[in-house]
Formats: C-alpha cells, sequence, structure tokens
C-alpha cells in the first residue's frame, strides 16, 4: 500500500487550508493594527481570537485523524507521538515556570500551543524512527 | 509475541506490500507485525487468520 491513505489526504489538505487561513488573518491583523487608523475595542481582541481560531483548527486536524485513521498501528504510533509531545511540551514548561518563579527568567511559559506543535514535529520523527 | 506470518507469506510469494494490500493495512504495520514489534488487535488477528485461512492460534504463539 503506497499510496497516500484518504486520512492522510484529507490531513494534508486540513492542515494546508487552517495554514494559510493563519497566514492570511496574521498578516491582515497585524497590518491592520500597524496602519495610519488601527481599530479601536473589541477589534484587537476580536482579531487576537480570529487568528487563534485556525491555530485550533490545526490541533483539530491532528486529533480528527486519530479518529479517521483505519489502520490501527498507525494510530497507535500517532497517539504515541501525541502523548511524547504532550509530556515534553509540559516538561519545558514546567521548568520554565519555576525559572521564572525564582526570577530566572522575565517571562513565564508563553505560546505553549506552538511548542506542542514543534515538539510533535520532533515526537513524529523519534516514534516513527525504526517503527 | 511470535508469530509465523513471515513465513506464510513467504510460502505464497507475497510481498510485504502484497499482504498490506490484502489487509488493508499500511506495509509499515506488516512490518511491524511481523518482527513482534506490535501485536495486532483481536479484529486484525482474526482478518489475518481469515487471509490464511487459519486459526489465530495457528499464526501467533505464546512467549
Amino acid at each position: 500500500m503506497n499510496h497516500v491513505p484518504s486520512y492522510m489526504k484529507r490531513y494534508f489538505i486540513r492542515l494546508a487550508i487552517f495554514l494559510s487561513l493563519y497566514m492570511v488573518i496574521l498578516f491582515g491583523g497585524l497590518n491592520w493594527m500597524n496602519s495610519a487608523n488601527p481599530p479601536g475595542d473589541p477589534m484587537p481582541a476580536v482579531l487576537a481570537v480570529v487568528t487563534a481560531l485556525p491555530i485550533l483548527g490545526v490541533f483539530w486536524t491532528i486529533f480528527r485523524v486519530l479518529v479517521e485513521m483505519d489502520d490501527e498501528y498507525q494510530r497507535f504510533l500517532m497517539t504515541k507521538q501525541i502523548v511524547v509531545a504532550t509530556a515534553v511540551t509540559l516538561a519545558i514548561v514546567t521548568v520554565w515556570q519555576f525559572l521564572n518563579v525564582y526570577d530566572v527568567l522575565v517571562q513565564g511559559p508563553q505560546w505553549i500551543g506552538v511548542i506542542w506543535l514543534g515538539m510533535f514535529g520532533i515526537a513524529g520523527g523519534l516514534v516513527r524512527w525504526k517503527a | 509475541m511470535k508469530n509465523r506470518l513471515k513465513v506464510l507469506r513467504a510460502e505464497r510469494d507475497w510481498s510485504q506490500a502484497d499482504l498490506a494490500e490484502r489487509l488493508k493495512v499500511s506495509r509499515q504495520s506488516v512490518n511491524a507485525i511481523e518482527t513482534g514489534k506490535y501485536d495486532p488487535s483481536l479484529p486484525l488477528a482474526f482478518k489475518i487468520a481469515d487471509l490464511f485461512e487459519m486459526t489465530i492460534e495457528q499464526i501467533f504463539l505464546r512467549d
């Protein structure tokens, strides 16, 4: 079965749609905010939520493929990938949080969703290495 | 769990890809089951047994 399974095709299409939407909304929103006539309240809050929505779509895409996968071994690998990404992200933000508590770092954990997505990518390689 | 998948496949001159196609799973899945890295669920084990016209116990062996 060398062809790409239909669930993976849907996964890549959804990812492409949500990431494209994210880029358009992010750059559009930031341009508007930095323009000569930036929007007043409550538009910044609305823009913030609207910008976050495609990222929520990326998370939905990742969890949805787990449901749609009809190959149990691939589902097992994807589950492992999600668990590893979550564990490493929790470890990073926990240490980061205490670095902040002890005034080693000025800011506490930030961009946790982005860290998780980064760890998800790394975990994908680790989990499938020699799988 | 040990299994006789590789032997049964070889007897029929099937590649891992051939078996994967018949089972409607990925070649990676067949490889993982064959090498004992992954134990299939009961439904998949029955599917494998049905394909080879054998019982599960004739294909999968206790450690």
